[in-house]
């Protein structure tokens, strides 16, 4: 758990890390709706190679980004079993016993989880090359024109970057729950199923204790420090478009147009 | 008048059980106040109701002569932080400038000046050369010392440290204490300290003692630890310099050092005049 990266900033130097939020952030809805388009393998293998480029940019290693898959593994398996059973569509490919195991039920799987794959790693490139900090600016930006209405863009965005500055803090705190509950006996691994819910209870209920008691102490240090929600603040970081942003965005509005195009002529 | 003020403040969080009853005491400008209790003898409460952080319900609370009470908190901020238990839960920023900026933003520092004043108290605590460390790169310490640059980033007259000792290992222990005794000697800040280590308490102008909820004692730490037997009746610790006084006085021998090493002179003045 403490090598997950969702999610985690990696403070480095870089070419992706020095885009301005907003830039990465607009690049991150244009690249997620590219992934959710195309229907074939070569608008896939486009927008990977894309990704890989950023990911060399960024330099961050892929092993790392791998192992923000790690968590999905089960939910594959998941999703390939009840497409097994319910998909019977397309060319019989084998039998597993009794149960058929069809073209399309591999073919449906597989198309889903390099969609997910691809969603993760794009995010996971978003949080390890900007900080909480800047992400909080990069969304509150965004979602501005919301304010019209009253929306508490503000608060949102700094709700977002607490929630994203406190993951590593919160995995070590489940981490030594679970520790403390192993070493009273709870088996996290073994046993039947509802001796595994009995033993994420074990490990759920005092997580939840400790991060209220976590909030609430962190809301008094934010009001101790002047923090008044809505009230009206300064900013350290100023953010500014460079030359770099508005290529970056191009080439992610680029990619977004060949996603259509894949569509309508593959 | 003195620098803070409270006349009979209390406080329940259920309306049932008061955790902070009837408790008056004041507060000198530049003194190095500690309090001291029990778990659950109101200290955390008392600090709480003295930053604001929860509302006056009986008596009154005057910061430099003005009232604790929601219409003064933007002017009492200016002039009161507080510093937690523990670090990790007052970490606001993604690295340790972007955490000392976080107070400058609520004051409306403009941009151009935030470096210059994030640099000048990095300087100070110490940590000049992590200003873009993360959180979980930092010791204990380390983050304490984060928390208080932001507060003193924020110049205030009183800082008040809440068990912010206790979390940490002996090393950093020492580290912020030394801070917190150079802030009350050499920066005319008001230091309050809620704390359980009685050594750190000998080292202060003034002790305030709290059982139950109610002020116990309030006075010099030498004159709080002369009445030795009334605090082993709330079963609070004597340090052992007080215990060894206290020894060597049933045995009619009188020593006035004020720590170890004095006491220890004292005693071989003794023994060679004899």
């Amino acid at each position: 758990m403490n090598n997950l990266v969702f999610g985690k900033y990696i403070p480095i130097d870089s070419f992706m890390h020095r885009l301005d939020p907003r830039a990465k952030l607009i690049g991150l809805f244009l690249m997620i709706a590219a992934v959710f388009i195309p229907k074939s393998w070569w608008a896939f293998l486009m927008i990977a190679v894309v990704e890989l480029i950023a990911l060399l940019l960024a330099k961050i290693g892929i092993r790392m980004i791998a192992q923000s898959f790690k968590p999905m593994i089960v939910m594959m398996i998941f999703l390939l079993v009840i497409n097994v059973l319910t998909l019977h569509t397309g060319e019989l490919l084998f039998m597993i016993g009794s149960v058929p195991v069809h073209h399309d039920a591999i073919f449906n799987t597989l198309f889903v989880v390099v969609r997910l794959l691809l969603m993760i790693s794009i995010t996971t490139l978003l949080t390890a090359t900007t900080k909480p900090l800047d992400l909080t600016l990069g969304i509150e930006w965004i979602l501005k024109p919301l304010e019209v209405f009253r929306f508490p863009t503000h608060e949102i965005a700094m709700m977002v970057s607490i929630a994203l500055r406190f993951i590593p803090t919160i995995i070590e705190e489940t981490m030594r729950i679970m520790n403390a509950q192993k070493s009273r006996g709870v088996d996290f691994e073994n046993g039947s199923l509802s001796q595994k819910i009995t033993s994420i209870l074990s490990l759920i209920v005092p997580l939840f204790s400790v991060a209220f008691e976590r909030a609430y102490e962190l809301a008094d240090a934010m009001e101790a420090r002047g923090y008044v929600p809505g009230a009206e603040r300064t900013r350290y970081h100023i953010l500014k478009f460079h030359l770099a942003d508005y290529l970056f965005i191009l080439i992610c509005i680029a990619v977004f147009a060949a996603s259509i195009l894949s569509r309508i002529f593959l | 008048m003195s620098l803070i003020e409270l006349k009979e403040v209390g406080y329940s969080y259920n309306g049932e059980q008061k955790a902070v009853d009837g408790i008056s005491f004041s507060i000198e400008k530049g003194s190095y106040t500690t309090i001291i209790g029990h778990n659950g003898s109101g200290k955390s409460t008392l600090a709480k109701l003295m930053a604001g952080l929860l509302p006056v319900q009986e008596g009154s609370i005057h910061i430099d002569s003005l009232k604790v009470c929601e219409e003064n908190m933007p002017k009492i901020r200016e002039k009161l932080g507080i510093v937690f238990q523990n670090p990790d839960n007052q970490f606001i920023g993604s690295t340790v400038r972007d955490d000392i900026a976080f107070g400058l933003e609520n004051r409306l520092v403009e941009s151009e000046k935030m470096e210059g004043i994030i640099d000048e108290y990095a300087q100070k605590v110490g940590l000049s050369g992590f200003l873009d460390y993360e959180p979980q790169n930092l010791s204990g310490g380390q983050k304490q010392r984060v928390a208080i640059a932001g507060i003193l980033a924020m110049k205030p007259e009183i800082i008040i440290f809440d068990e912010a000792t206790s979390m940490l290992d002996p090393k950093g222990k020492k580290e912020i204490k030394k801070l917190m005794y150079d802030l009350a000697g050499g920066d005319d800040i008001t230091v309050i300290s809620i704390t359980h280590d009685i050594e750190e308490v000998l080292q202060s102008d003034e002790c305030v003692v709290l059982n139950k909820g109610k002020l116990f004692m309030q006075d010099k730490p030498e004159k709080v630890f002369a009445k030795a037997e009334l605090l082993k009746k709330i079963d609070l610790d004597i340090p052992f310099i007080e215990q060894t006084r206290d020894t060597f006085m049933k045995k009619k021998l009188k020593l006035k050092a004020k720590d170890l090493e004095g006491m220890a002179e004292e005693l071989w003045r003794y023994r060679s005049n004899r």
